[in-house]
């Protein structure tokens, strides 16, 4: 892979192409040059080097920074929200039990508990797959879980989730918050409300500031009193229409 | 993600001619073309790696386009450049990344002459100069969201937006996704409604957090121009185990 005069500069393309360009799969083969510029005259080889010396010193610059991105992040920065468990209400019910509504954000949803949840307020079914894969790559899952502990009583686990929210983000400018669900026999005690403060909160203190959501409707209302405003300055959301 | 559907030019056309009709691999249909002129040869990428995130910066303040919803807007128009850190986090964190290349334009005596060996290099997203762009977050899972799609100015109208999108639309249909939401201004609007997309089918509202505070007693976050306010901290009172 030496280059030595005039025309292997033009040979000097190929190495240096094939050492930089081996990960990106290029549908160029690096062998594409060769053929073609041999017989060049002194004058256009001149200029010949002078344009493909540009092309690779640029390419070189491109490819030698430190600014290709990995699909991976890296690890010195705090990527996710940090999971959060804390006790949102707590109550004594008339039989003496004790609630308490436990806000989480981070932990593990049961797929299964969050399609018997949607089947309660009255969603249509979804794969419980693409589910799955949704919750996991979200940028942020909050739920509330009630539970239930007789009085006398001492271990009883008996955790129900009753709420969920999930926010989708690309950790910089942008998140959109999905799938807002509260149980409806706890619905109107401002366990929504608890749930989507803490995802803007959340997203705020990463300097997340486009923070969107498609409202049906009847909740418009809902969010506009949580500092939501429908089409900002004429912004639209549109959706894709498949086309067969 | 592998290169996707190169574009190149029938270059053994004479350059005296205007540019040669593009050998497109992936079909796409023609009869939609003859009113606009012709797209220009490029280079479609889908690959993260082939973008530079300078250049990036660069071509969104060409298209005078911020990544903020209410940006910072100076006073003679344009909008403050982005970010490079937050736009390279912003990437690593796109599901779909599609990025657009196009030879250099020549100064205008270069053209004749010797320098038709510049046609025969070919266009590759590291000889080629980055035009268009555009990029979807998704949880890969059941949903999507579009965002910044830009061509630059003396590109527009030749169908490398929309092939953008399309390219967009189909890596995530790819994986099973078809709720695909794209958030568009006034301007945009047209352009993504040519393309495929239309208001909720279920009539949804879209709504963005614009809640404002003051500096000074709030607790308040910036996004572009617009102060955020940072909602309260409720009473709390963590778990024991």
């Amino acid at each position: 892979m030496q280059t030595s005069s005039s025309s292997s500069s033009l040979c000097a393309i190929v190495p240096v192409d094939c050492i930089f360009n081996a990960s990106n799969q290029l549908a160029y083969p690096c062998s594409f040059n060769l053929g073609l510029l041999r017989g060049s005259r002194n004058l256009k080889v001149s200029r010949l080097k002078a344009g493909f010396w540009e092309s690779i010193r640029s390419g070189l610059i491109k490819n030698n920074s430190t600014q290709v991105i990995e699909p991976l992040s890296s690890p010195q920065e705090e990527e996710e929200p940090l999971p959060e468990e804390f006790v949102l209400v707590e109550k004594t019910l008339p039989d003496g039990t004790i609630e308490q509504i436990i806000f989480s954000s981070g932990g593990d949803v049961d797929v299964y508990d969050l399609q018997a949840l949607c089947d309660k307020v009255g969603w249509p079914r979804r794969p419980l797959s693409k589910l799955a894969a949704a919750l996991r790559n979200s940028y942020m899952v909050a739920t509330l879980h009630s539970v239930k502990k007789s009085a006398g009583e001492e271990a009883n686990n008996n955790k129900k989730l009753i709420g969920m929210a999930r926010a989708t983000s690309d950790h910089a400018f942008n998140a959109t918050i999905w799938d807002v669900l509260v149980d409806p026999s706890y619905q109107g005690q401002g366990l929504g409300k608890a749930l989507i403060e803490k995802i803007i909160r959340a997203l705020l203190q990463r300097d997340i500031g486009n923070i969107t959501l498609f409202a049906d409707s009847k909740v418009v209302e809902f969010y506009r009193n949580l500092g939501f405003e429908p089409d900002p300055e004429g912004i639209k959301g549109m959706f894709w229409y498949p086309r067969f | 993600m592998a290169v996707v559907g190169s574009v190149h030019g029938g270059y053994l056309s004479s350059k005296l001619q205007t540019l040669p009709p593009v050998k497109i691999l992936n079909t796409q249909k023609r009869s939609i073309h003859h009113r606009r002129p012709p797209t220009p040869p490029i280079f479609i990428s889908t690959n993260l790696s082939h973008v530079n995130p300078i250049h990036l910066r660069d071509l969104y303040s060409s298209c005078n386009h911020s990544c903020h919803r209410f940006p910072n807007i100076f006073p003679d128009g344009r909008v403050e450049p982005v970010d490079v850190a937050k736009l390279r986090i912003a990437l690593s964190h796109s599901s779909v990344v599609v990025s657009v290349f196009a030879r250099p334009s020549l100064p205008e005596n270069l053209n004749t002459g010797g320098d038709w060996y510049r046609k025969m290099i070919p266009l590759t997203p590291f000889s080629g100069e980055l035009v268009g762009f555009g990029r979807a977050v998704s949880d890969n899972g059941l949903t999507a969201s579009i965002y910044d799609v830009v061509v630059i100015p003396s590109l527009q109208g030749r169908g490398i937006g929309r092939m953008i999108l399309q390219r967009i639309v189909r890596l995530l249909t790819n994986k099973g996704i078809y709720d695909i939401a794209a958030l568009c201004s006034d301007e945009e609007m047209e352009f993504f409604k040519a393309c495929g997309f239309g208001d909720d089918i279920l009539g949804s509202t879209t709504m963005m957090y614009s809640r404002s505070g003051n500096d000074d007693d709030d607790m308040v976050k910036s996004a572009g121009r617009k102060l955020l306010m940072v909602p309260p901290l409720k009473l709390q009172r963590k778990i024991n185990h």
